[in-house]
């Protein structure tokens, strides 16, 4: 069985039950009192997200500062469990209106329980597909009054459907102007070494859909990579043209994908859901454009100073910028003094995460910028510990910008009614985890 | 579906008592609930909320009962929705207001709305009160009927909730058949997908006192059941996939076409967005493509792309769960993964538990192409903030030197990891000198110079310290001042708190006076004063067992003691390679995160008989067992007494034999003495797995077997056919569809144990009686061995056995299967009969 999940409970930082649903018998309600003492209040938290006491065993994960434990007794499937863990939360969000936290829990109760008991029953996974579920659930979230979403309309009619062949979409969707969004989001991990050779790095990509269709839509979404580019001159039997295709390492894509026509035909075709989706996910290691260069150098000079000089370089086209560009310096925990100077933006230290933080707001393309800092330390007695360099870490967005150099090379909506669409296409590439050792 | 009950919940100290709340809504409830005015909905509404709020932050709100059943007379399904979710939680512990449900419930179970209707048979079924059950059978009925597909959904998992609360009252009512229909016909997915659980888990669970139930359970996997789903995988939803996936693994296809049809079927589903999707789908392919060496390959490198892509999207806990997995395989076939090392490697804001994995991960794959970036990688992490992580990079790099055998950088970076001056790197890295420098001795020079300048007084922890005590004993001819650090490290033995080290400081100290007496005399003479008045146990008897040697002659002693020695070649495996496969079995599961399989951490109960059914296939058929490697476990035992806590659990035979010597002192002391002279004198070339030897051991230690006399021969009753033939499918087959017959434990006689060293010798006798090995496995101390046997009169009617030996308890223990249940006991006499006289001359 995939998980026959016993319990779940929702828990506060200071292990409060929020909320809870017991789907069996078969564990005790001094459960949660055994999390509580065996994994809260011990260093065990941090240490495995699933653990074993007595005979039940503990999935546990934190989001935001509510800690969510689905209690299982037998010999469950993990990976399932966690995917459900995350799934409900993405579904609990979207009724609460973007925060999913303690206080959104306390003033949902009955949105939760009635939530709770149609995505599961028995312990078995149903239908967390939110489309779906409007049509049971009879409660609205009650939203925070910061989230800038406006409020969805109810849906008018709880009436039943079937579900159909098409469980994630309803049939009968009108829309005075049909709409479609897509952007794709890449974040580029790195980890360079002191010496500036890259170690590792890669992209993960998304594509992210918002869908304002009327009826059932046929949509089709041509990309450059290396495959789909292969097959569609095979088929027309022209050589491919020239220009730069993409490599994707894998590809894993949304249910609606049609699946078997990508691997015959290597399209992507879908009838997608209502709203926003993640259309596809996927990953690329190789021909990364990094979009920055970060050439740092460090000396300690005797044992209370430290020179710091870091140089950042935009490579990616002049006509681009970054947004929000954060650069974290790490420094000893001793940092009495510091000194520093900067050609863009402002820089800072900050003592509670030992890093100075340079930031700039806006970065153009082929440019650079350096920070150099002098850093005074507190001398300590005795203590000639080498200080342990942890990276250099950045963060940034850049609009209009694929590191992998993915575009969208067609979107086509087909619909037999026949009307217009507008497509909007956006990309976006994000820092992930960007490290630069020194 | 009931939260527990009030008194459970901890309230905090600023919430409401809520007495009088409670009182306030009670009146206003009764207010309501005979009024007729508009817009009296809303406002009952929102005192159901308050209601349930006050439910769920844990204030006893039962006494409203009544008030809210009067009140849900009502159309409106926002409030029943709400009093149902309050009657489920206060049912359970009030039967008698439950009762009072029962009415309204029954009658929304035949509203008109199919949601009103869903709903109420969810909370009839949820109530769990086992007096009412009788009036769930009704509803339970039409709802399986109902044309509604959402309220078919519900009326399922009602009957799995029903069998839960009364079997007798479930099966009575034939609920079973209806389901496997439901399952068969049912246009609806999420209806056919909630049969199947059902049924599975009600069929599983009678399956141990029903023929029926077994035989219904393994028609769910025969192949136009199991064809009938995977065509129609896609109409499900992604968490009823994973369910079928799970469904998928357990059948057995009849030919490589059917597994090559699965799979075709399958293959898009790695690239579902789901990862528990793709992990089950990883679970079909790899356990179909068991029995084919190269398609299995590919299957490795078909799924490392979509695995690597799943540990590096979602949450660090979905990674964690991914890894750990992937960790399973890596071991599995590490040269697969060798080229995607990188991908492991890890992150500084990284939680710890997936650094480890990783860690163990880059430990698994280094290989000659990679190792150089690998424990360069290692070393970068050994200076990291977390000690915890710094201390696995080490031992990690120390794995690695290990393996190879091109250590040459290695060994340089493990020395430059004490030049870092840090105290748990420093403690970690001896250990795994030491290690080191039993396997490969020639790096002795290198080590040893760099050692030595290491201070003993910057080294605290016992496991360090006596690496470095075992190096200076063991290199005390290469290291100038090694007697003046023993003899100093012995004047502090009062301070010395671990026993272990004072363990090691006496052994260390004993070699080293052979190797240079004047100078270690001294300290010698101390350290075993000190040890025979030393409190531990251990510690004493040792020093007296050396005492007492030494007495008798130094020559001998010093072969006792310090032997020449021969590199280790293979350090032992910690986890029998049956565990592993059985890990692998259960591959999607807790299991695998544990690391160990489930029997080891779920109640025994729980498992069916057909658990067992699983295993057969995935024991690899060894032509030759571990025999090579024997030569080298003596040695190696014959260094760990020294080297290893005597607390460290140990299966080897060797290690028994010499570690009973710790308590010898008790027995008779010249005895001893002269028993140990000639352990000695034979030194290593005893072989543990000698008859002979072995056999004499035991009898002079008084301890270990009870010589009882070979069970004398019945004649055989059974005539069996010696040239029966099987082949392992089929056996496999047979091997899930029959029931145990008969399950014995009965002891093998120590010669036959002797004769065991590897699993042929066993498989061999066996044939001369007629009773055919059809896979074997293991090594010592376990063995397990699948055998048939053929009645020769009737070639149709077959004997299966499992038989698993502990040759260090001299147990078997058999389980037998047989399409005639009625002979079993008399195949079960001849099987006896045959081991028994395994091992006689």
């Amino acid at each position: 069985m995939p998980v026959a999940a016993s319990a779940i409970y929702f828990l506060n930082l200071r292990g409060d039950v929020l909320i809870n649903r017991t789907y069996r018998d078969d564990v005790g309600g001094n459960m949660v009192d055994a999390f509580r003492t065996h994994i809260m209040q011990t260093k065990e938290l941090g240490n495995c997200p699933v653990r074993q006491i007595g005979g039940c065993s503990f999935v546990y994960m934190r989001i935001s500062n509510v800690y969510i434990v689905i209690v299982v007794s037998s010999n469950a499937n993990v990976a399932c469990g966690f995917k459900f863990v995350v799934e409900a939360v993405a579904l609990f969000k979207s009724y609460f209106g973007g925060a999913f936290d303690e206080d959104a829990i306390r003033n949902n109760f009955v949105l939760i329980y009635e939530l709770l008991d149609e995505i599961m029953d028995f312990g078995y996974p149903q239908n967390l597909s939110p489309e779906i579920l409007k049509l049971y659930i009879t409660q609205e979230g009650v939203r925070s009054p910061f989230s800038s979403k406006p409020k969805d309309k109810p849906v008018p009619n709880a009436t039943l459907q079937v579900t159909g062949a098409v469980g994630w979409r309803r049939e009968g969707l009108s829309y005075k102007k049909n709409e479609v969004f897509l952007d794709i989001v890449e974040s580029v991990n790195l980890l360079m070494s002191s010496k500036g050779n890259v170690l590792r790095c890669d992209v993960t990509g998304k594509v992210l859909m918002k869908c304002f269709l009327s009826g059932m839509p046929d949509l089709k979404l041509g990309l450059n990579d290396k495959i789909g580019l292969e097959k569609e001159s095979e088929m027309k039997s022209r050589p491919a043209k020239s220009g730069k295709t993409i490599e994707l390492d894998d590809v894993t894509f949304h249910q609606c994908v049609n699946l078997t026509r990508f691997n015959s035909e290597k399209t992507v075709s879908f009838v997608p859901p209502d709203g926003e989706f993640e259309l596809m996910k996927y990953r690329i290691t190789e021909g990364v454009n990094l979009p920055f260069r970060v050439l740092p150098t460090i000396n300690e000079l005797g044992r209370t100073r430290i020179e710091v000089n870091v140089k950042v370089k935009s490579v990616f086209g002049a006509k681009m910028f970054a947004l929000g560009v954060v650069v974290k310096i790490p420094v000893p925990k001793q940092t009495a003094k510091t000194n520093f100077q900067v050609t863009t933006g402002r820089a800072k230290y900050n003592p509670s995460i030992d890093c100075l933080v340079w930031k700039i707001r806006k970065f153009p393309g082929q440019t650079e910028s350096t920070l150099s800092a002098e850093i005074e330390l507190i001398s300590t007695m005795g203590e000639k510990k080498s200080w342990t360099r942890p990276p250099i870490q950045m963060e940034f967005q850049v609009p209009m910008f694929t590191a992998s150099g993915l575009r969208v090379r067609f979107l086509k909506v087909w619909e037999k009614s026949g009307y217009n669409t507008v497509e909007w296409v956006r990309y976006i590439t994000k820092a992930g985890s960007y490290e630069i050792r020194c | 579906m009931a939260p527990p009950a009030a008194s459970q919940r901890y309230p905090s100290p600023s919430q409401p008592s809520g007495k009088s709340e409670v009182t306030d809504l009670k009146s206003q409830l009764r207010q309501l609930a005979g009024s007729r005015a508009p817009g009296v909905d809303d406002s009952k509404r929102d005192l159901f909320k308050k209601v349930i709020s006050y439910m769920t932050i844990g204030i006893d709100v039962s006494s409203v009962f009544g008030e809210m059943v009067m009140c849900s007379a009502t159309s409106d399904i926002v409030l029943k929705k709400m009093c149902y979710l309050y009657v489920g939680n206060y049912a359970k512990g009030n039967p008698d207001l439950s009762l009072l449900t029962i009415n309204f419930l029954q009658r929304d179970c035949k509203d008109q709305d199919p949601m009103i209707r869903g709903l109420a048979l969810r909370s009839l079924c949820s109530l769990r009160v086992p007096n009412l059950v009788e009036y769930l059978v009704g509803p339970l009925g039409s709802g399986l009927k109902d044309n509604n597909s959402y309220v078919r959904t519900i009326a399922v998992t009602g009957v799995l909730k029903l069998y839960h609360i009364s079997a007798s009252t479930c099966i009575d009512a034939d609920f079973p058949a209806t389901l496997k229909s439901l399952m068969l016909h049912d246009s609806d997915a999420q209806v056919v997908a909630n049969c199947l659980s059902a049924l599975q888990e009600i069929w599983s669970l009678e399956a141990s006192h029903s023929e029926e139930a077994c035989r219904e359970k393994e028609s769910l996997l025969s192949k136009p059941v199991i064809y009938y789903f995977l065509n129609r995988i896609k109409e499900f939803n992604e968490w009823a996939q994973c369910l079928i996936l799970e469904l998928a693994v357990k059948y057995v296809p009849s030919d490589s076409n059917d597994i090559f049809d699965i799979m075709n079927l399958l293959e898009d589903r790695l690239q579902h967005a789901n990862g528990a999707v793709v992990l089950a789908t990883v679970k079909v392919f790899l356990q179909l493509t068991l029995s084919m060496t190269d398609v299995h390959q590919q299957v490795y490198e078909r799924i490392k792309s979509p695995l690597l892509t799943l540990v590096s999207s979602g949450s660090p806990e979905q990674s964690y769960a991914i890894l750990s997995h992937l960790h399973l395989l890596v071991v599995r076939a590490p040269f697969i993964f060798a080229s995607d090392y990188k991908h492991f490697y890890c992150q500084y804001n990284e939680p710890a538990y997936v650094k480890k994995l990783k860690l163990e991960m880059l430990t698994a794959i280094a290989n000659e192409s990679n190792t150089y970036e690998i424990v360069t990688e290692l070393c970068e992490y050994a200076a990291n903030v977390d000690i915890a992580i710094a201390r696995e990079s080490v031992r990690a790099v120390g794995k690695i030197a290990l393996q190879q055998y091109d250590v040459n950088a290695i060994v340089d970076r493990l020395l430059q990891f004490l030049e870092m001056e840090k105290d748990y790197v420093t403690a970690e890295t001896l250990v795994l000198v030491k290690d080191l420098l039993r396997k490969y001795p020639q790096w002795s020079h290198d080590c040893i110079s760099v050692v030595g300048g290491i201070s003993s007084k910057n080294i605290q922890e016992p496991k360090a310290k006596s690496a470095l005590i075992w190096m200076l004993g063991e290199y005390a001819q290469d290291m100038s001042d090694a007697p003046y650090i023993l003899e100093n490290l012995i004047e502090n033995w009062e301070e010395e708190h671990s026993a272990e080290v004072r363990l090691h400081l006496l052994t260390a100290a004993m070699k080293c006076f052979f190797k240079r007496p004047p100078e270690t005399q001294k300290a010698l003479g101390i350290a075993l004063a000190a040890g025979m008045a030393d409190f531990h146990q251990d510690v004493h008897d040792r020093a007296l067992f050396y005492y007492r040697v030494l007495q008798y002659d130094v020559h001998v002693a010093e072969r006792v003691v310090s032997p020449p020695k021969q590199a280790v070649s293979v350090f032992a495996d910690t986890q029998s390679s049956e565990i592993k496969d059985r890990i692998f079995d259960e591959f999607n599961s807790l299991s695998v995160v544990y690391q160990k399989p489930s029997y080891m951490f779920t109640d025994k109960e729980h498992r069916g008989p057909f658990e067992f059914s699983d295993e057969i296939g995935n024991i690899p058929i060894t032509p030759e067992a571990s025999g090579d490697i024997v030569p080298a476990q003596q040695f190696e035992a014959n260094d760990k007494d020294l080297l290893l806590s005597t607390d460290e659990k140990d299966d080897n035979k060797g290690v028994s034999i010499t570690g009973s010597a710790y308590t010898a002192p008790s027995h008779d002391n010249s005895n001893i003495s002269s028993q140990m002279q000639e352990l000695a004198i034979s030194g290593p070339a005893t072989s543990a797995a000698t008859p002979q030897s072995s056999f004499d051991f035991d009898d002079i230690f008084g301890l270990g077997l009870s010589t009882a006399p070979a069970p004398t021969p019945s004649p055989p009753l059974l005539k069996l056919n010696p040239r029966a033939a099987l082949d392992p499918g089929a056996f496999q087959q047979k091997w899930r569809q029959l029931p145990i017959s008969l399950t014995q434990d009965c002891s093998v006689n120590p010669q036959g144990i002797a004769a065991l060293t590897v699993p042929q010798s066993l498989i061999k006798h066996m044939q001369s009686h007629s009773i055919h090995c059809i896979a074997s496995g293991g090594q010592s101390p376990n063995f397990k061995f699948f055998f048939f046997a053929q009645k020769e009169s009737e070639p149709s009617s077959n004997y299966f056995t499992e038989c698993v030996i502990n040759s260090s308890s001299a147990k078997a223990q058999i389980k037998v299967k047989a399409d005639e249940q009625s002979t079993s006991q008399a195949f079960a006499t001849v099987f006896e009969t045959a081991l028994s006289e395994f091992g006689m001359p």
